[in-house]
């Protein structure tokens, strides 16, 4: 039988996309009016995803996710050879006036699969062969996305992985190694590969009033914009820091800056809220639901949502590092607004069908 | 078919993953809680600063007119571009901009930026004076440097240049404790450095103003919240008067000397001019380093101001001063006379008069007429350096007249108590005798000569140089002298212009007294005759006179450096700046 779907969490995603576009509309001033129209056509795309894809059976995903995997990584390598450069990253097919990044796609492929792997098994731990499938079954897509190379696409996959792990029982040594290997990579990496303006973002962090011209400029700016929002905001379109442009990059990765200037500490927490209610939705239905699959997609689907948001937040808040993760459903982006409706629409089905064969 | 498991494991697993992600959810909000509600009025007051910008307005200096209502210094407009530092970037992608488009000198900027205090967000001066192109450059690059602006201002402009250049004077940079010191100012504020400039600074600075305008993060201005207007300083009107000052830059033409021009009763300066000079407009905006060392380093050191910090023997031109003295003392009469061979010996010594041939029977008026050397030699010593010390004092000389556009030399008298405590040797009884001819260790300035002159025409007052007029007539210091004394003086003095044998006959014709003098630089042991001496060997020449004689109002001091004689080159000269001086009509009197 079926059932409805969870409207708590429906009525939560709506209320942020409606937020994304107020906003939108708010910083169009700065950004220009055409980017509104066109948020609205991907809203109403994702939205129409979202309820055709809840009502496909859960156990459909469950089986398809192999098939979608493999058109995902497919769609990865033909975007490295038939992809356009947009700043340096060849990421997108572009097809007349659509733009589609095949990377914010891939990812619902991959949890999918993961999901759909850690279901299959009986066993409570994690054995090194289960282990490398899971990283193999991430690290694929994740290799391709750094050779665009983008990599803030590529560190929303990782949530995906370590919850694999953790869902799969990866003994507590295990993780110890592993907490090890990853601070040795770390440092590694910061002596090798991070390049001198990505290290200055991590030292931004630390140290706030490092470079507030320099490294540190977005991450002021953003702050000032965060603050000066206040109680109740200086409302919509009216944020000095939006409208006058000082705050950098604010229809996408700081596109909270300019809704907590505009709104103030009221909207900024009410979009808050809504994020905490669909996270909170997603947490619901893991204690509904008694299939592996369903359960292990959910967790990861919460995994990846909460990542994003919290990454996205701290970064605009100024704990974190600028990285280039945007705040799914809110900041301005199809491909991001669509396959996360997607992801949420799977995650609508599992609702739906939650006591079948129970 | 779904296999269906126990998915406690699962469950337990996400449990702990659900808290931990809405633990740091709680914590973001409360971070935005603190940012939002705790620290909102800083963050406010930061987004206000951010889109507001600080524009000093600055305020114009006061303009300087000469006693005739002839500019001295001017305002003109000019296009200034500021840098907002805090705003930009990457200031080194600036400073290439500016350098390649030529507007600027990249080192320049470079040290400024290092020396700007950080974060007053006060907006340096890169360049003045920009062109309208250059202006048309950075508008067009305008997005890509937000941080630069381009506002009108002014520039000091001295339409007589370097006619006036060490009296007006012009303008320096303040200082950074200067900055910190005076209300409102800017880092590039130009404040008064020499000359009138300097001494007039209080009355013809202005009060900055500032506008507080809308910026965009482009630094595209977008309106202006409010504006505290500037306050332009007084207008000045001082004592020179332009057509003898001109005189007195054709009087010395390429010569190096000094030009100084007093009302007699006032003190009033009605020129002073120094040779060689320099564009003062250069100083008006910021000077390369170029033009700089080429001022600085000319061999002719243009920048001294010769009238008040050249030190120079006075020569023949001390001798009123000696024979007034003498008078004074009753240790001469007018009519004491000696007789002059060309030479005398006095302490074992020969001492020549200028004449080889000897000027036979001269008395105190025909001494000065004819500047006879033998005759002051021998008053010389009857003086003593302990008397002549003290009148040369009461003259004036020896100290600064205290005129103020510039660092004023002292000049010297030299003493015997001076020649231990300085020399660290003792005074030669011989040494009276060559200061008696205004040789030796003995030094004036032209102003000082100047001064002394006036007093001798003016009965006695050793006026106060000035430049701007003061509120109340400045003290002058009287010297007592007898009236007979100073009579049987000038009537010397007027000889020298108008007598048989004058030293100075090329001024006849112009209703002036005086004196010649040609100062030795340098003892030659050979005869030669000062013509075949090298340049900066040869003699200084001086005139210093007054008129017109019955009715004195101007005393005139020309020095020419290495010029020769006194009355082949220096009254000649003078007499340019006389005709200037006594065709300027009545003494105008300030403050009346």
């Amino acid at each position: 039988m079926q059932h409805r779907i969870d409207t708590i969490l429906m009525l939560a995603v709506v209320s942020v996309l409606a937020a994304s576009m107020v906003n939108l509309y708010g910083v169009s001033a700065a950004v220009g009016s055409g980017l509104l129209m066109r948020q609205v056509v991907w809203c109403v795309i994702g939205l129409s995803l979202l309820w055709a894809c809840s009502f496909i059976r859960a156990t459909y995903w469950e089986k398809a996710a192999p098939k979608i995997y493999a058109l995902c990584l497919i769609a990865l390598v033909a975007v490295l050879v038939f992809g356009q450069v947009r700043g340096g990253t060849r990421g997108w097919f572009v097809l007349g006036p659509i733009s589609i990044q095949p990377s914010e796609f891939a990812r619902l492929g991959t949890m999918l699969m993961v999901a759909a792997f850690l279901g299959k098994r009986e066993d409570g731990q994690l054995h090194l062969g289960g282990f490398l499938v899971v990283s193999t079954i991430v690290a694929i897509p994740v290799g391709l996305i750094l050779l665009e190379p983008d990599l803030g696409v590529a560190l929303t996959y990782g949530p995906v992985l370590l919850i694999g792990w953790w869902l799969g029982g990866l003994r507590p040594r295990v993780w110890v190694v592993l907490g090890l290997l990853g601070v040795i990579t770390a440092g590694v990496a910061w002596a090798t590969v991070l390049k001198p303006y990505q290290k200055e973002r991590v030292l931004t962090v630390l140290d706030a009033d490092r470079d507030p011209y320099g490294a540190g400029y977005q991450v002021r700016q953003s702050r000032i914009a965060v603050g000066s929002g206040g109680l109740s905001g200086e409302g919509i379109g009216r944020g000095s820091q939006s409208v006058l442009r000082f705050l950098p990059a604010q229809h996408t990765d700081f596109a909270f800056a300019s809704w907590a200037e505009a709104t103030g500490f009221i909207g900024a927490s009410a979009l808050l809220v809504a994020f905490s209610v669909i996270l909170l939705r997603l947490g619901v239905l893991t204690e509904r639901t008694g299939q592996r699959f369903d359960l292990g997609f959910a967790t990861i689907v919460f995994a990846w949502l909460a990542f994003q948001i919290i990454v996205n937040l701290g970064m605009v808040l100024g704990w974190l590092p600028t990285a280039g993760i945007t705040l799914p459903l809110f900041s301005y982006g199809g491909s991001s607004v669509i396959s996360t409706c997607a992801t949420l629409g799977i995650v609508q089905s599992i609702w739906r069908h939650r006591f079948v064969n129970q | 078919m779904r296999i269906h498991t126990d998915p406690i494991l699962f469950r337990q697993r996400s449990r702990m993953v659900l808290v931990l992600v809405l633990g740091v959810i709680g914590l973001l909000h409360f971070k935005l809680f603190h940012l939002q509600i705790i620290q909102g009025q800083t963050w406010s007051r930061m987004a206000t600063n951010n889109r507001l910008r600080k524009i000093p307005v600055p305020a114009p200096r006061g303009r300087i007119f000469d006693r005739q209502g002839v500019v001295l210094a001017d305002n003109v407009p000019a296009w200034q571009l500021l840098v907002f530092p805090d705003e930009a970037e990457e200031l080194e992608h600036t400073i290439a901009f500016l350098t390649g488009q030529g507007i600027i000198e990249g080192g320049d900027l470079r040290q400024k930026f290092s020396e700007r205090r950080i974060g007053t967000m006060a907006p340096l001066v890169v360049a003045e004076n920009i062109s309208w192109e250059h202006v048309a450059r950075v508008r067009a690059h305008q997005s890509d440097f937000p941080e630069l602006s381009v506002v009108n201002g002014y520039r000091r402009s001295y339409p007589q240049s370097a006619g006036t250049a060490h009296v007006v004077g012009y303008l320096r940079r303040l200082t950074e404790g200067e900055v910190e010191r005076y209300d409102n100012s800017q880092p590039d504020q130009l404040i008064g450095a020499t000359g009138i400039e300097r001494l007039g600074e209080e009355f013809i600075r202005g009060k900055n103003g500032e506008r507080r305008v809308v910026v965009s993060a482009v630094g595209r201005q977008l309106g202006m919240v409010e504006e505290e207007q500037s306050i332009p300083g007084d207008d000045l009107a001082v004592t020179i008067d332009t057509r003898i000052q001109q005189a007195a830059v054709e009087a010395l033409g390429k010569n190096a000397g000094a030009v100084v021009v007093l009302d007699i009763h006032t003190g009033a300066v009605r020129a002073l001019y120094s040779s060689p000079s320099f564009d003062p407009n250069l100083f008006s905006s910021p000077l390369s380093p170029k033009e700089w060392s080429k001022i600085s380093d000319d061999p002719q050191h243009p920048l001294q101001n010769r009238c008040l910090q050249g030190t120079y023997p006075p020569g023949s031109t001390i001798k009123p001063f000696l024979a007034l003295a003498g008078l004074q003392e009753d240790l001469v009469n007018p009519q004491w006379s000696v007789y002059c061979r060309g030479s005398v010996t006095l302490y074992g010594h020969t001492f020549r008069c200028w004449r080889r041939g000897g000027h036979g029977r001269v008395d105190m008026k025909r001494a000065l007429e004819v500047s006879c050397d033998v005759y002051f030699y021998l008053l010389g010593q009857k003086l003593g350096i302990e008397r002549m010390a003290p009148w040369l004092e009461r003259f004036g000389f020896g100290r600064p007249t205290g005129l103020g556009p510039a660092h004023e030399a002292s000049g010297l008298i030299g003493t015997p108590e001076w020649s231990r405590r300085v020399r660290g040797t003792p005074w030669y009884a011989g040494e009276s005798v060559s200061v008696s001819i205004g040789q030796g260790p003995v030094l004036v300035t032209a102003i000082q000569m100047a001064r002394a002159f006036a007093l001798l025409a003016n009965g006695g007052y050793l006026v106060q140089p000035y430049l701007i007029p003061p509120a109340t007539p400045l003290e002058r210091e009287f010297v007592p002298l007898d009236p007979s004394s100073l009579e049987v003086v000038i009537a010397g003095l007027k000889r020298v212009v108008v007598g048989s044998e004058g030293t100075a006959r090329s001024l006849r014709g112009l209703s002036v007294a005086g004196k010649t003098g040609t100062a030795q630089v340098a003892r030659l042991p050979s005869e030669g005759s000062n013509t075949e001496r090298a340049h900066h060997l040869q003699h200084h020449a001086w005139f210093i006179g007054w008129g017109p004689v019955d009715d004195p109002e101007v005393a005139v001091a020309v020095l020419v450096e290495h010029g020769g004689g006194g009355g082949s080159v220096a009254a000649p000269a003078a007499a340019v700046v006389f005709r200037a001086a006594l065709r300027s009509g009545p003494n105008l009197g300030e403050g009346k």
